[in-house]
């Protein structure tokens, strides 16, 4: 008798050890369930989408490379990898690593954006707050498929967030409708926008400007037959779109303007400055790459490993001399250039020793729109330029075309470089050139070239043309990745 | 580590203590009572050595036969009765009967089949058995000199492969039991000790070697079921030295120490002169200045190769003897057991200490034991067992590849530094980086037996697990990249595990009516563990001199941490019949719930079953002498893997930080991310339906025995198929996640193992005979949707990875082109389809395998398969009169060894293509070449080591010491290795079958002294 009650007695200490439940109780990370439901929660949400953008596979390297190293203004160094070697040759292959990644991460981004525009609606909160915040989100998920249209043409369109494998896959969508969308996206988030200057964060001004270079896109490609863009059945209506709103940035708000210190512009001390619509942010005591940023460090000259003094005294270590300025580029600028002369850098002084280009121990003269003087290691709180004013300026110069306005918008940016104004009286389309020339020196090194010449179908005529580069393929258009292919049953 | 010194000191105090103490009372014992004296022999009147006799009465008193086969005994009854026993032989009962000389006469009789083995919650009899486990006995580990058990198990168990490419102190090493069989999944066996399942934060470093009474190693589903859902890779279980039914007191003392050196010498640039020619011809071939034209460059005077020549330059640096060394190794272990009928107790210490080949690179590990056992009443007795150890770690980073032509010091006493970025001195690296930690790990179980009625045993066990380790890094801001880059970094990494497990069965055994026996395990578990760690970490010192001990002084800091619960619930049952000795029938299964998986998928059942013959025991086996032992087995069942991480299914959000208003404001959004090397994947969403492995496993085996077991044999013949792969699927990017966990892919596994052993020679020359073989083949029958992925880490120089799974394919199969040599001309070059830079004369040439005309990714294959065709050993030991001599082989024949090492060392550069020396072996010398993943680079990595030799003269003679025992013993480890490897490393590499240049394996030598009293 007695050890049966102790059998039952025991058997009952092994179930109740069974008890035990196998609900998994996440801890130490937040889901879906225990989010998305304060203030806080949304502002944070926000951050979030907004945090993708300096990552180093999209903003500070991936995406930089990518729109800037196929053009005429960098070259590699020789051991840098086949894939970014084939982008500087224009031979990318569909598995190219720095495109796929760029692909990969603005669609990080769409996701991020789109669980904004689904969760943050829920939320009790200022309404006006929660506005803004909306807006943001369709402001983010313009600006990420404007970058995919404009490097993949037709891509997958993710109109909500994934929340299940099941929705993962999206066949192609035609560019025509993309640019609507991102039309819409815009228009919307001018409405729920204000145009107070949060730094590092968008506006109403900022939605203005990028939709205006949508609209621009769109008629320069339509005007000067870019392939794919025969849905443009009437460019000049784009023009006219493209002027209003880059109208809007130009007449009709006070917060932005152009610097008139060119040096300042770039400073890195000069966060929220009067040029500085729309940067994607970091800084130098971020944690990991993404915070902060190696971004310049691609560009700054390995020059005996060392400290590196500028001529009025700042001071930077050795970068990795990763792109190097193309010399056909150098000297496409003016000689009394001041966007040359005091934006690039052909003497240093290493160890107490002057070093010069050409010749004088400096391989290439290289850019110092990005350096940050406070470098820490290798961190640095270089901002990476989305929408600048002046890009914006031009972008009015070029809808407007040769009218008074037009002539207006570019020759302040020239008079600012220290150039005379441009030569008056010119067709529209001459003007439009020499606008896109002075787009190239005045935004040289902000991952701006490769799209205009792909908008004005100008890739051949001026890379091969007058920089003596060979195209091999992709002019116009990366390849959908091929990892994407390989997996997305609906795409091939 | 002050502490441990001290209580080294300690040990070895007491220690002289109790010697001396102990030597008295032995002494002391010796002199009344009846004296019996005799011989013991063989039935050919061979003399037997060694053989043990004790009383019947108490079996605490007892001796050992000596050289010539005789023994003297004093007893206090005149009519007591003898007990002989001695290995190989039949125990023999002997009543004095008031004699005092005796002559005694053992028949060799079959041993085998009585022995107990251990089998997962509860013991078997061997004979009773039908899956596929092999026993390790303690002895055969005695004369291994490790600090860790695992590295001891290679070559012992057939289908076990351990690999340790590693030769630093307290590395560990990768085990696997018939082969890998899971992708992204765990592939390590479990470990259970005593009756524990350490799971994945266990490992068997936390038990001191000589504590352990045997291991057994479950293979097949039929022995691995009982662990369900963790037994799909084998099981190890380890069992530590109990209770004997020898109650005397008895302590032991083993003391060795040791020297290690390098095994062979290192393939490194000695002679200045040549290195100078090497690097300025890599420079220029690159398009590059030279370097050593006498010219000062980067703040460094490189002088010219005519300078060196001439022998002015002053330095010439041994980089091998600046970093190596003879290293010494120190292992005391002391255990004292005795006990009387109620209470029996064990108490052990260990302190070992071995340094590693590099300079500041150390391993220490202090551990305890304490097992009691009280027999509480007759139908219950209760256990405990704890076992404590601390260790210290301090590892070093230094390297030798560093020019000869520069010296370790300058003028200053500073270290010398190649330009202003050298972050390679390996003195430096050595002696200023701080890399060391700690760890306590504490297992305890307590057990409580309770004999319910004669046939019935209720077990109850509670297990407690805790472990904890510090780990300090301190890098300064001048001899580190990362130092440099933080400007002074330091960190403390914090790591704590609790895991505790409660087990309860049932074990019913009973006879009927002659011919038939039962045995019945049934039982609930229950088991949770949970993990926490944070790592602090500081950026940018002002002062260097604290290193990490003031985390807070520097200039930015940072934590993280994370916590981790895992629970699993499990019911299981066994049930084994035997009828007539002859037919055995087993069934094993198990129900487990694991926290891990998804909430569609919680609960999983795996079952097995087995059927065993042993045709000795038949009729028509009987009227012959010549085999002792037939039996076959065969079974077929179920295990499964859920090897990993929690929280998998859940869907979860990520957090990063974005720099707003001069601020980081923290982020939280959809997406969670790990690291492949330099990239980020992403992943995040809830797969609800994810589950185990599941392992099918079919396996038949036959055990021989010949002429009373001298001779025995085993082979086993398995086929395993490993479905549910737990695998990352990639899904489309433009999701904005890159994969998901999910369950598809297949892979086999099929083998053939074999062991046998024999005992060639007895009487007063022994000689035992061991062999094992092991073959394994396995294959990727399915990788879901795609047939191929590549495996690994991209490696920077090929921009790809190496390893690639391929439907049809051994796991882990090396991918890329096929070579023929070196391009001798240009025109050769380009006829093989070859472009650019790759059609020079001087590079590697590759094939244009399908023959379009062009060399390019279309062209990759399999080109090699890193897994080795089978692995062995053969071991043998022979005893004459007190000496013993051991030694032990073990080869692993047949697997490719991506060699990345190939073109790194001195005589491969000195092979170099040139113009005048147009080889087709080696390339021409080009520092930036960009090299393609190519058979170029495999080599036949079969390899046949001398494991261990070990000489030992042991006396035993009663009366001739104070003591019971007294043994010397000197051994030598990795002795030789006979390869043909690329000379300077050696070819034992990791799973994935890449060489990057490990630690490298010491040869160690090693004398030590045990005592018994």
């Amino acid at each position: 008798m007695q050890s049966k009650k102790l059998i039952i007695t025991t058997f009952l200490i092994g179930l109740l050890a069974l008890s035990c439940s196998l609900e998994e109780n996440p801890v130490g990370f937040l889901s879906s369930e225990n989010f998305y439901e304060t203030e806080g929660d949304a502002l944070s949400a926000v951050a979030y989408a907004y945090a993708i953008l300096p990552e180093i596979e999209y903003y500070s390297r991936h995406f930089y490379l990518v729109t800037t190293v196929p053009t005429e203004e960098f070259t590699l160094k020789p051991d840098v990898g086949a894939s970014q070697h084939d982008l500087d040759q224009l031979r990318p292959l569909a598995n190219n690593r720095e495109v796929t990644d760029v692909f990969r991460y603005a669609y990080i981004g769409v996701n991020r954006a789109n669980m904004v525009i689904e969760e943050v609606p829920q939320i009790q909160m200022d309404e006006t707050l929660r506005n803004q915040l909306i807006g943001e989100g369709h402001f983010l998920r313009a600006l990420h498929y404007f970058n995919l249209v404009r490097l993949f043409g037709d891509v997958p369109l993710h109109a909500s967030a994934i929340r299940d494998v099941e929705s993962t896959m999206q066949g192609l969508t035609p560019q025509e409708d993309i640019y609507q969308f991102i039309i819409e996206d815009l228009n919307e988030a001018i409405e729920l926008m204000d145009q107070q200057n949060r730094y590092g964060r968008a506006n109403q001004v900022a939605a203005w400007g990028l939709l205006s270079k949508v609209y621009l896109h769109l008629a320069s490609a339509g005007a000067t037959g870019v392939e794919g863009f025969e849905f443009v059945t009437d460019p000049e209506s784009y023009y006219e779109l493209a002027s209003v709103y880059s109208g809007y940035v130009v007449n009709d708000q006070n917060i932005y303007y152009l610097e008139e210190d060119l040096r300042e512009i770039f400073s890195v001390y000069n966060e929220g400055g009067p040029e500085r619509i729309f940067y994607a942010t970091v800084d130098r005591a971020g944690e990991n790459e993404g915070n902060y940023s190696k971004m310049p460090l691609l560009i700054n000259p390995y020059l005996d490993g060392a400290e590196i003094e500028l001529l009025d005294g700042i001071s930077f270590p050795s970068g990795w001399n990763h792109v190097i300025t193309e010399e056909g580029f150098y000297f496409s600028f003016d000689e009394e250039d001041l966007r040359r002369n005091e934006l690039m850098v052909d003497s240093v002084i290493v160890d107490g020793e002057y070093l010069t280009y050409p010749g004088g121990g400096i391989e290439a003269p290289f850019t110092r729109k990005f350096i940050d003087p406070d470098q820490t290691g290798e961190q640095t709180s270089t901002d990476i330029p989305i929408l600048r004013y002046s890009d914006i300026l031009l972008t009015y110069a070029e809808a407007e075309g040769p009218t008074a306005e037009g002539y207006n918008a570019i020759n302040q940016i020239r008079n600012r470089a220290g150039l005379d104004d441009l030569e008056p009286g010119l067709s529209p389309s001459d003007f439009r050139d020499a606008v896109l020339d002075e787009r190239s020196w005045e935004l040289a090194f902000e991952g701006h070239r490769l799209f205009d010449l792909r908008r004005t179908n100008k890739m051949e005529e001026i890379l091969q043309g007058r920089y003596g580069k060979t195209i091999h393929n992709n002019a116009y258009y990366y390849e959908i990745p091929q990892i994407e292919r390989d997996v997305n049953d609906l795409i091939d | 580590m002050g502490n441990t010194v001290q209580l080294q000191i300690y040990l070895k105090a007491l220690l002289t203590i109790l010697l001396i103490f102990s030597f008295s009372v032995n002494v002391a014992a010796q002199d009344t009572g009846h004296l019996v004296e005799g011989t013991v022999t063989d039935v050919d009147g061979e003399p037997l050595i060694g053989v043990n006799i004790f009383l019947k009465s108490d079996r605490s008193i007892g001796t050992t036969t000596n050289l010539e086969g005789n023994f003297s005994l004093r007893v206090a009854d005149e009519n007591e009765v003898l007990i002989f026993s001695y290995l190989g032989f039949s125990t023999k009962e002997v009543p004095l009967e008031g004699r005092s000389q005796i002559q005694v006469e053992m028949a060799y009789g079959a041993m085998m089949g009585d022995e107990l083995v251990v089998v997962g919650y509860g013991e078997m009899r061997r004979s009773d058995m039908t899956g596929s486990v092999s026993q390790v006995p303690a002895e055969r580990l005695e004369n291994l000199q490790s600090h860790s058990l695992d590295r001891m198990l290679q070559g012992r168990v057939p289908g076990l492969l351990v690999m340790g490419p590693s030769g630093e102190p307290g590395e560990g090493v990768t085990m696997r039991i018939r082969g890998a069989s899971s992708l992204h999944g765990s592939n390590s066996p479990l470990y259970v000790v005593d009756g524990f399942p350490l799971g994945s934060a266990g490992d068997l470093n936390q038990i001191n070697p000589s504590d352990i009474k045997s291991i057994e190693v479950l293979k097949d589903a039929s022995a691995a079921a009982i662990y369900g859902s963790r037994g799909a890779n084998g099981v190890i279980l380890v069992t530590t030295t109990s209770q004997t039914d020898d109650h005397s007191t008895r302590i032991n003392l083993n003391i060795q120490n040791g020297v290690s050196t390098l095994a062979q010498d290192l393939d490194i640039f000695t002679d200045p002169v040549q290195y100078a020619i090497v690097a300025n011809e890599s420079r220029v071939n690159a398009g590059q200045d030279a370097l050593f034209t006498g010219q000062t460059y980067l703040g460094t005077y490189y002088p010219s190769e005519a300078e060196l020549r001439s022998g002015d330059w002053p330095h010439r640096t041994n980089w091998q003897d600046e970093v190596y060394r003879n290293a010494i190794t120190n292992d005391y272990t002391l255990s004292i057991e005795g006990g009387s009928d109620q209470t029996r107790y064990i108490f052990s210490g260990n302190y070992y200490a071995e340094e590693g080949l590099t300079i500041n690179n150390r391993y220490e590990r202090l551990s305890g034991r304490v097992y009691l056992n009280q027999q509480v009443t007759d139908d219950l007795n209760v256990s405990a067992n704890v076992n404590l150890s601390m260790t210290d770690r301090e590892r070093s980073s230094a390297s030798y590849g560093r020019s000869p032509v520069f010296p370790v010091y300058d003028e200053n006493g500073e270290y010398f530094q190649i330009g202003p970025q050298d972050y390679w001195h390996p003195i430096a690296l050595a002696r200023e980086v701080t890399d060391q930690g700690e760890s306590i790990d504490v297992v305890a179980s307590g057990r409580a037996t309770w004999n319910i009625r004669e046939n019935l045993n209720f077990n109850s066990q509670i297990n407690l697990s805790y472990g904890e380790s510090v780990w300090d890094n301190f890098q300064p801001s001048r001899y580190t990249s990362t130092g440099n880059q933080f400007d002074g970094f330091g960190s403390i990494a914090n790591f704590r595990n609790r895991s505790w497990a409660s087990e309860n069965y049932l074990s019913y055994q009973n006879e009927f009516a002659g011919v038939h026996r039962l045995n019945l395990t049934t039982g609930v578990t229950t088991e949770q563990s949970i993990t926490r760690t944070s790592n602090l970490e500081g950026r940018g010192f002002i002062n260097e001199s604290l290193g990490n001990e003031d985390l807070n002084a520097a200039e930015e800091t940072i934590v993280n941490n994370s916590q981790v619960e895992e629970v699993l619930l499990s019911a299981l049952g066994r049930a084994n019949y035997v009828y007539d000795e002859r037919y055995l029938l087993t069934f094993t299964s198990r129900l487990d719930g694991s926290s891990k998986f998804g909430s569609n998928n919680q609960w999983a059942f795996f079952p097995s079953g087995a059927i065993g013959w042993n045709l000795h025991n038949e009729e028509f086996l009987q009227d012959q002498e010549l085999l002792s032992e037939v039996k076959l087995r065969l079974s077929y069942g179920l295990t499964g893997n859920q090897g990993i991480s929690p929280y998998q299914t859940l869907d979860r959000l990520g957090s990063n930080e974005y720099f707003l208003d001069g601020r980081f404001v923290t982020a939280y959004g959809p997406g969670i991310f790990r690291w492949d090397d330099f990239f980020k994947i992403w992943s995040g969403i809830a797969n609800p339906d994810l589950k185990w492995e599941t392992t099918e496993q079919v396996n038949l085996g036959l055990e021989l025995g010949f002429l009373y077991n001298r001779v025995t044999l085993t082979a086993d013949v398995y086929h395993k198929r490993t479905r549910d792969l737990l695998r990352l699927q990639r899904l489309p990017i433009s999701s904005g996640f890159d994969e998901i966990w999910v369950n598809d892919g297949v892979i086999d596994n099929r083998g053939f193992e074999l062991a046998a052993e024999a005992n060639l020679l007895r009487g007063s020359f022994i000689w035992n005979l061991g062999a094992m073989y092991s073959l394994n083949r396995n294959e990727v029958v399915g990788v879901g949707d795609s047939d191929f992925e590549f495996w690994g880490s991209e490696i920077e120089m090929f921009r790809t990875p190496v390893n690639v799974l391929k439907e049809g394919s051994p796991l882990f199969a090396f991918y890329g082109y096929k070579t023929d040599g070196i391009i001798q001309t240009l025109e050769e070059g380009l006829a093989a389809g070859l472009t650019g830079e790759q059609a020079q004369p001087g590079e590697i040439k590759y094939v244009d395998l399908n023959g379009d005309g062009v060399v390019d990714a279309d062209d990759r294959t399999i080109i090699g398969d890193p897994n080795p065709d089978f692995i062995f050993s053969i071991s043998t030991d022979f005893y004459y009169r007190q000496f013993d001599l051991s030694f032990m082989l073990y080869g692993a024949i047949g697997g490719d060894v991506f060699n990345l090492q190939k073109f790194s060392t001195a005589s491969a550069q000195m092979q170099r293509w040139t113009p005048d020396n147009p080889t087709n072996e080696y390339p021409s010398l080009n520092n930036l070449r960009g090299y393609e993943v190519s058979d170029w680079w495999i080599e036949d990595g079969s390899y046949l080591r001398i494991q261990n030799i070990t000489l030992g003269y042991t006396l035993n003679e009663p009366g001739f010491l104070p003591l019971d025992r007294l043994r010397f013993y000197f051994s030598a480890d990795n002795l030789h290795t006979f390869t043909r490897f690329q000379s300077g490393f050696d070819p034992e590499v990791g799973e994935n079958g890449l060489n990057w240049g490990f630690y490298p394996r010491p040869t160690k030598f090693m004398f030590g002294i045990n005592v018994t009293i």
